[in-house]
């Protein structure tokens, strides 16, 4: 086995054990703890497959931003923090039924992938493109030739997200009766 | 480094741009007006939605494309379908205003964000329709609900409203989650998200697993989005939560949205993949069509029926859009004509249901509308029209459309599904009936609350199903030039 | 052998199946969006991937814009949780029930 082997396996092997954590602790704090780990272990295979500025991007929004605010959900949230009874609600059954059904098509897919040649083996990213990629990126989010208009609507949704949590947040003025 | 200007013509997009600048103008407005007044924000809607409509128009035929990335093919399309499509929703907009206005009075909603959102919202869906590419369509699917999960929850503390917020929130992320899933899969499968070089893809290679699962992801992300069977399980709580008019809006546009995204990915990027999708598009179809027939026949609450009968609704347009796997220039034509006279239908009715509510949660319920025909005669003859036109009874809007559209899918060879679609039609008679029934035959104490604004918007909508059922042919051909200019990649133009 | 890119295809359905999992069997809101996330991240995963494999920038691009979506969200969704938990100091799911009709 080799070294890349190796470390595709316990990368991905952290980030699917910290997903299954997520999904069974009963804990909210832990459950997000969990996450955060899980988004590391991602952030870890966007280095083996060579996106290094994605991986730091990953680390600063998902890590830094927004698993953040999750754990502010659950502290302001605080009465939830104490275990459950059961963690899983009322319609567990049919859930695990249709998501099970989901994993076999999926891994259906993914074996008739196995015989697809396209997927030998990856070609090397030229170095020179791997340096240049945060220019290259940069220009392309503001060039008319390239990324401007999904740019531009992206921060059209970030401020309409922005008002509408802003709206829907704030504090009550009036004394509840 | 010299600046050499960027070659884009922005009059292309502006119809979209008008919007967005409208609703950011709003808020910084708002920094500035004083609390006492606020009108205001009606006004700006209304002209920007006005402006951005007229700029609509004027484009008409030109066949634009824009913002040409490398690869040769434009993100954004103002071809004819985008602007029929954008010309609907903006009718949506400026209809929904005037039916709003004096509710979000009653109810203390009456605030520029309702306004502002909306107008976001709406630039989403245009961008819906002007997308051609994945990623933008997405982004665009996006920037339309983002605002209605908010605009649900705006009566807050009311906790039916922070409900069905949360759980329109919740399943649309879902749903979004399932999309990019797909997205990522036909991009693993092309190398590209650009629509049409999707296309080109899969004629040069034809078709593999993981085009066709992710097809299947997209298909399941959209459906959340139409509200079909078996993805409608938050339409009917949602709809019962939000304030009225925002119910309306999103019976109306985000439903259009979501087929606009529909059809583009089925009809533009994978018509080859016909074969698989036509059986799966039949099937939801069906089910949508029983379930959300059979469904509205039990609902005391005007609302809930209201979702039941659009969840309906989106099973005739699916029966178009299964007719556009044969015969696309009368499958999408077909479609398109269906949504425009549901458009105006369903807002009327819509706008009905918000006058018969004196606060939020009160009279919803079916019994309200008794002796409403004695008190207000003519809003009650619009709504009776409405009902009729929602059945799909002549001389409506409602029956042109589903005449074009089983006319459709029996040129397809489509023949069980016709007959299920008249079957479902002839049940849901009782329960639309049985609202005119209820105003007609009975005494009761039914009040509606309408400003000349709402009774207005009602008159507008009423006429308009009635020329839509008198005179479809001019409709009819622009939406079948809408959908020509559409689909000239498949005419082998 | 080297980590072919079957592996990260699979390593990406598998977190994907794991955030449905979540989504469609736990009871509180905010797990049920932490899943979704998990979900989301699947989808990165599977488009830089792909954009590995097939030598093209473009899908470590869309992955810029597939995250904005999800901080957006992020901000929406606990903005309504938050004030759902004012509301009715509970954000289980089994008890938003009210509009059951």
């Amino acid at each position: 086995m080799t070294g890349e082997q190796f470390v595709f396996l316990a990368v991905s092997g952290l980030t699917i054990v910290a997903g299954i954590l997520v999904v069974t602790l009963r804990n909210l704090f832990h459950a997000a703890l969990a996450m955060m780990l899980s988004f590391l272990g991602v952030a870890g295979i966007y280095i083996m497959l060579g996106a290094g500025f994605l991986a730091a991007a990953q680390l600063l929004i998902y890590i830094g931003a927004i698993s953040i605010l999750i754990i502010f959900a659950i502290m302001l949230t605080r009465r939830m923090m104490q275990a459950q009874d059961t963690p899983f609600n009322s319609q567990a059954g049919a859930g695990l039924v249709t998501a099970v059904l989901s994993f076999i098509l999926l891994v259906f897919v993914i074996t008739r992938l196995w015989r697809n040649e396209i997927f030998d083996s990856p070609p090397e990213v030229p170095t020179a493109i791997m340096n240049q990629i945060v220019v290259q990126l940069g220009s392309d989010f503001v060039s008319p030739g390239a990324y401007v208009i999904p740019f531009i609507v992206a921060s059209m949704l970030l401020l309409a997200a922005l008002i509408g949590a802003v709206y829907v947040a704030w504090p009550q003025v009036e004394d509840e009766a | 480094m010299e600046f050499t200007p960027p070659e884009i013509n922005l009059l292309i997009v502006a119809p979209v741009l008008i919007i967005m600048a409208a609703g950011s103008l709003g808020m910084v407005i708002d920094l500035f007006m004083p609390d006492g007044k606020k009108g205001w924000a009606v006004w700006l809607a209304a002209i920007g939605l006005l402006l951005a409509l007229a700029q609509n128009i004027a484009l008409w035929n030109g066949n634009y494309e824009t913002f040409i990335p490398q690869n040769g093919v434009a993100m954004v399309v103002m071809d004819n379908f985008a602007i029929f499509l954008n010309a609907t929703f903006l009718l949506t907009g400026l209809l929904v205003i005037p039916l709003s206005r004096s509710y979000l009075q009653r109810t203390g909603l009456e605030k520029p964000e309702y306004y502002m959102l909306l107008l976001f919202s709406i630039s989403g869906m245009m961008l819906m329709g002007m997308a051609n590419d994945l990623i933008l369509v997405f982004l665009a699917l996006e920037v339309l609900s983002i605002p209605l999960y908010i605009m649900c929850g705006m009566l807050w503390p009311r906790p039916e409203s922070e409900e069905s917020a949360m759980k329109y929130f919740l399943l649309g992320a879902f749903s979004s989650a399932i999309f990019v899933f797909g997205i990522a899969l036909v991009y693993g499968a092309t190398t590209t998200t650009a629509i049409p070089l999707i296309f080109d893809a899969v004629a040069a290679n034809g078709l593999n697993a993981m085009i066709v699962t992710g097809l299947a992801f997209l298909m399941v992300g959209a459906g959340f989005k139409v509200a079909a069977v078996p993805f409608h399980m938050w339409t009917p709580d949602v709809y019962e939560g939000a304030p009225t008019p925002v119910t309306a809006f999103m019976s109306v546009g985000a439903k259009i949205a979501g087929f606009a995204a529909l059809l583009r990915v089925l009809m533009l990027a994978l018509p080859q993949a016909s074969g698989e999708w036509v059986t799966a598009v039949a099937v939801l179809s069906t089910l949508t069509l029983i379930i959300g027939n059979v469904v509205a026949i039990r609902q005391g609450n005007i609302k809930r029926m209201l979702a039941y009968s659009s969840i309906a609704h989106a099973g005739y347009i699916l029966i178009a859009v299964a007719a556009a796997a044969d015969n696309p220039s009368a499958g999408v034509s077909s479609a398109l004509f269906y949504m425009f006279a549901y458009l105006f239908t369903n807002l009327g009715a819509f706008g009905m249901v918000i006058a018969l509510e004196r606060n939020y949660g009160e009279g919803n319920l079916l019994d309200d509308f008794k002796g409403l025909a004695k008190r207000h005669p003519w809003l009650s003859l619009a709504m009776a029209y409405f009902m009729l036109s929602l059945t799909g009874i002549p001389p409506t809007g409602g029956f042109s459309a589903k005449f074009y559209v089983f006319g459709a899918a029996i040129e397809a060879e489509l023949y069980w599904l016709v007959l299920i679609g008249v079957i479902t039609s002839v049940i849901s008679g009782y329960y639309y009936l049985r609202v005119v029934y209820l105003m007609y035959m009975f005494d009761g104490e039914g009040q509606l609350i309408t400003g000349r604004a709402l009774q207005f918007a009602v008159f507008v909508m009423a006429i308009s199903t009635l020329v839509l059922g008198l005179f479809p042919e001019g409709l009819f051909n622009l939406t079948a030039e809408a959908t020509l200019s559409a689909t000239r990649l498949l005419a082998g133009g | 052998m080297t980590a072919t890119i079957d592996w990260y295809v699979a390593l990406s359905a598998i977190l994907f199946t794991i955030g449905a999992l979540g989504v469609l069997l736990r009871r509180s809101a905010i797990i049920v969006f932490m899943c979704i996330e998990l979900m989301l991240n699947s989808a990165n995963l599977l488009f830089v991937a792909f954009a590995r494999s097939l030598g093209d920038l473009h899908g470590q691009v869309l992955v810029f814009f597939v995250i904005v979506v999800a901080a957006a969200e992020v901000a929406v969704g606990l903005a309504l949780i938050v004030t759902i938990f004012r509301t009715k100091r509970s954000i289980n799911i089994d008890e938003i029930n009210l509009l059951k009709g």
